[in-house]
């Protein structure tokens, strides 16, 4: 392999990390060796972003239209074309992600690309195999593409680290012009930020899950700051609702709500399978509890059996030097 | 307003130890419940409260053997008009791309306003086949759906980003969308609901039937295969990180980096 | 299949009911909750349109335990008003995700939990209890149910059972994996269907080895094989009936002391609803060492604890305190070390009780098998 683009993917002005995790990977596959190309559609004014990718990348090209500055499928790949015909590259990694599941699929179907998604590995020896993920997380599959001129892989978030990614000298290639074309079946309206006080645990990516063993409610806040600098919602298991600790809606369990989130950090939770029936589908679950016996640790795929009075705050702290 | 529903039969894993079998390319399914894609669930309520407010008829479609008049069944339980199994020994190793090309062969002679599918499906989780669809069919869509409104020929909806975030967009009909879960409550399929829809007819196409080759389906009409299924390098029962309190909250930011737990 | 043919009044003759609040008067959640069983009665008979109640969560609140039906003059049985309900919900399936949950479970899996059908049995995995399946017909059947197969905690009651039962050397079998949930809570949550369903496949086990007595975990399931099961020959005994009758046939007797003083809460299903009250009261006399005090409401006028009803998949909407808390502080003001009952249901929730309102150290909750297993000189282990 010897030329590899990536699909930047930004949002309301910031690069994505995934922009940076398939940056990386893609230098990795190509050991140093042939070019990595960061393909950018965007709005003149997101111009200053370019600056992130152009040391990252061999060759940067950006696509720069009034019209591109919030995704839009049609629009995006009315100009896609534009590159993608113009790029010469063998594999092209965008995010699984609300970008990326938007717009991969129908790019691939659209000019045949032999595509897969969500892949969490690349092999690319002497030919690409993708690894990837099926039936929640069970079962990992190794996936080939049938060769073709282009391959096309979506990458999961968080998958490949986004640190570290190696500095090129990048050039960087800009095309400019309108793009034609009726858009008008599908346009971009505006964001939601989501309102603050209600929050909805069933959509959390990550969830700080509190019990009995937070002791009190004014112990809560503890657990809010973890979640707070994870980027997550707290929610908490039926004793905790049952006095109030925390609103009914952020119980987790039978009796409560079911939960699949990225990750599940359950403190103090002994984990009654009541509780297990609302979170046992999360893809990590990270245990804290003082009980080496509590039956969430059956459940949970990393456990850590001390006081989450000591735990936790040791682990806000490293969370948030992380998080600058 | 028609819509058609797309629905895939699925074994549920969640609490099973699978086992992957002989072929290395599967898992075996015997002793596995199967039931409708979860996403899916909310894809036919969805669409069903749709009808219930704009009337209409709503048909859904599955691609898959015999066993998927369950799922088919139970979507006219729910308050589906009509069901489609699409089926041929041909589709056999179909990926989302010569899945999208069936389902695409299928629709094209079913009058529709609106197209719904899940996001993705349990088993092998593409998140593909909706957005390729609708690419084929040259429809309008949006993924990851988590409100529809209707107004008119319009709908405007909200799509789920990542970190609370949505993003609303309209779009004009005919269109596809790819139903996020949560976006309603679906309702419950009463056992004597389903056993009033026993006895209604399930048509089955197959390759012919859809006008395609068995070149265009199947593995051959496949963009991507899999070489080999294996398990992931996880031990029974959680893995006890020891050390300082410093090492343990080290090896959790570490775990939650490489878990998508840092948001 | 029994369809739902005729209006709910006409079918539960709720006409003739004269309105006298005997039943609201004895309905033990009437106190916390908005549901008020007797005007719930004279709606259904006034109304056209009973979806009046649908958005009345407090249907939910009922804990089955059928107080009012013991205590109407005219004989009418008011819960069957409230399971109706419940039923019209399920047929439209406008009903709540946990009772969905529970009732997709038991459709999938056999069990409300959604548990794996072939975890079942893992509980008895090293106690080489035979499989009824391929014992003669005959014999006693142990029907061990959902909560007993899966929860951890009644696990235990269980495996105190088999104690017992091997104490007094009774051949008994389980239907391991092929057993299904007995489909009483699935009942009482509406989903009459399901209930069928899982019947005939508990029934097809049973048809098969013809058992004389099958014996049950818990007073609910004793109650659906006794009085629901269409078709069903074997004696149907709540395990309190048939281990007092291997006492009284002098083929258990308990040699261990078991110096405890400790009160009895009736379970409705055993009690009010089957008049089981001396049997369980019987076992724990003879187990020495005992000092029975009984609570002030016991037996017929014994409190619910909540669990019933499909209350273990909704929390219900009543404020104040919880039945079970009461109870656990009504046991702690008699003094006594243990509140002892007999379904795994009671158990849970006044354990559970003894938490939230948190004397731990102060009171027990024990199972009368595992009290049983003390007497035997094998103290039950319990996590």
């Amino acid at each position: 392999m010897e030329k590899i683009a990536v699909l930047v993917e930004h949002r309301q002005n910031e690069v994505r990390d995934i922009t940076f995790e398939m940056l990386g990977k893609a230098h990795q596959l190509l050991e140093g060796g042939g070019e990595v190309i960061a393909l950018f559609l965007g709005d003149v004014s997101q111009k200053g972003l370019l600056d992130q990718i152009t040391p990252h990348a061999h060759r940067t090209v950006a696509y720069l239209d009034s019209n591109l500055k919030d995704f839009e499928p049609l629009r995006y790949q009315a100009a896609f074309t534009n590159i993608f015909e113009n790029v010469d590259c063998q594999l092209i990694l965008m995010g699984q992600t609300a970008f990326g599941m938007d717009f991969a699929p129908a790019i691939a179907a659209k000019w045949k690309i032999p595509f897969t998604t969500d892949v969490v590995d690349i092999e690319a020896s002497e030919e690409l195999h993708a690894i990837r993920q099926m039936y929640s997380g069970k079962v990992n599959a190794k996936v080939s593409l049938k060769p073709g001129e282009k391959m096309l892989c979506t990458v999961r978030a968080g998958a490949f680290p986004a640190e570290d990614i190696p500095t090129v000298s990048g050039e960087l290639q800009e095309i400019t012009g309108a793009i034609e074309g009726d858009f008008s079946a599908r346009t971009f309206v505006e964001y939601l930020e989501a309102a603050v006080g209600d929050v909805d645990i069933t959509q959390a990516d990550i969830i700080v899950s509190v019990g009995r063993g937070i002791k009190d409610a004014d112990n809560i806040p503890i657990a809010q700051e973890l979640a707070d600098a994870l980027g997550g919602v707290v929610a908490c298991s039926r004793p905790v609702a049952d006095k109030k600790w925390l609103p009914k809606e952020r119980q987790v369990g039978t009796s409560g709500k079911t939960v699949k989130p990225k990750v599940y950090i359950a403190l103090g939770i002994s984990g009654a399978f009541q509780h297990q029936a609302g979170m046992k589908g999360a893809n990590t679950i990270i245990a804290v509890n003082k009980d080496p016996k509590a039956p969430i640790f059956s459940i949970a795929h990393y456990g850590i059996v001390d006081d989450l009075f000591k735990v936790v705050p040791a682990l806000t702290e490293k969370v948030k030097e992380l998080r600058g | 307003m028609d819509i058609i529903v797309c629905i895939k039969r699925v074994p549920e894993t969640a609490e099973a130890d699978l086992v992957i079998d002989g072929s290395k390319k599967a898992i075996d399914t015997d002793g596995l419940v199967f039931s409708i894609n979860e996403w899916d669930n909310y894809a036919v309520e969805a669409a069903i409260q749709l009808k219930e407010a704009e009337g209409g008829t709503i048909t859904v479609i599955s691609v898959g053997p015999e066993e998927n008049n369950e799922v088919l069944r139970r979507a006219l339980a729910m308050g589906a008009d009509e069901a489609l199994r699409l089926t041929d020994p041909a589709f056999e190793g179909s990926d989302a791309y010569a899945m999208a090309k069936i389902l695409a062969a299928a629709i094209k002679d079913i009058p529709h306003d609106l197209i719904l599918t899940g996001v993705q499906a349990d088993d092998d989780g593409f998140g593909a086949v909706g957005v390729a669809l609708a690419q084929m069919l040259e429809l309008p869509y949006a993924a990851l759906v988590t409100d529809i409104k209707k107004e008119g020929d319009t709908l405007t909806v909200h799509r789920e980003l990542e970190g609370g975030l949505e993003e609303v967009d309209t779009l004009k009909l005919p269109a596809l969308l790819t139903i996020q879960t949560g976006i309603n409550e679906p309702r419950y399929v009463s056992i004597m609901g389903i056993r009033r829809v026993a006895k209604k007819e399930i048509g089955a196409k197959g390759v012919a039937d859809l006008g395609l080759s068995e070149e265009e389906v199947g593995l051959k009409g496949s963009l991507s295969q899999i070489e080999e299924l294996f398990f992931p390098p996880v031990g029974e029962g959680a893995e006890i990180i020891e050390g300082t309190m410093d090492e343990k909250a080290e090896a959790l930011v570490k775990i939650l980096k490489e878990r998508g737990g840092i948001g | 299949m029994e369809e739902l043919q005729q209006p709910l009044p006409e079918r539960l003759d709720l006409f003739t009911c004269i309105q006298c609040g005997k039943c609201t008067g004895g309905c033990p959640v009437s106190i916390k909750s908005p549901l008020n069983i007797r005007r719930v009665i004279r709606e259904s008979t006034v109304r056209e349109d009973l979806h009046i109640f649908f958005d009345r969560l407090e249907i939910w609140d009922c804990t089955t335990c059928s107080t009012c039906a013991i205590r109407c003059p005219r004989g009418l049985r008011p819960v069957d008003a409230i399971i109706g309900l419940r039923e019209m919900m399920v047929e439209e399936g406008r009903i709540e995700k946990t009772i969905i949950d529970a009732l997709d479970g038991a459709y999938k899996y056999g069990n409300p939990w959604g548990r794996a059908k072939n975890k079942r049995a893992e509980w008895a995995q090293d106690l080489e209890i035979p499989n009824a399946l391929e014992m003669d017909p005959g014999q006693v059947l142990y029907f061990v149910c959902c909560a007993a197969s899966y929860d951890p905690r009644v696990q235990v009651v269980a495996k105190s059972l088999v104690t017992v039962l091997r104490a007094a050397e009774v051949s008994f079998g389980i239907l391991g994996n092929k057993e299904v949930c007995c489909g009483s809570e699935i009942r009482r949550m509406g989903e009459v269907g399901l209930f069928e369903m899982l019947m005939e496949e508990n029934m097809k086990n049973f048809t098969k080895i013809e058992p004389k007595t099958i014996v049950t975990t818990s007073p609910h399931c004793m109650n659906a094989l006794k009085n629901e099961y269409e078709g069903l020959d074997s004696e149907v005994l709540h395990y309190s009936q048939f281990v007092w009758r291997l006492i009284e046939e002098g083929k258990l007797s308990f040699n261990t002391e078991v110096p405890m003083k400790v009160t009895y809460h009736d379970p409705c299903y055993l009690g009010k609803q089957n008049g089981v009250f001396d049997e369980p009261r019987d076992v724990l006399k003879s187990i020495p060492g005992i000092e029975l005090i009984e609570f002030g409401r016991c037996r017929e006028n014994s409190l619910c604890c909540e669990g019933g009803g499909g209350r273990m998949w909704m929390e219900g909407t009543g404020i104040g305190k919880r039945l079970s808390e009461v109870r656990v502080e009504d046991a702690l003001e008699m003094g006594v070390e243990a509140i002892i009952t007999a379904c795994p249901f009671c158990l849970l929730t006044l354990e559970d009780a003894v938490k939230t309102t948190g004397n731990e150290e102060k009171i027990k909750v024990i199972d009368l098998m595992e009290l049983a297993s003390m007497g035997l000189g094998v103290t039950p282990e319990v996590e």
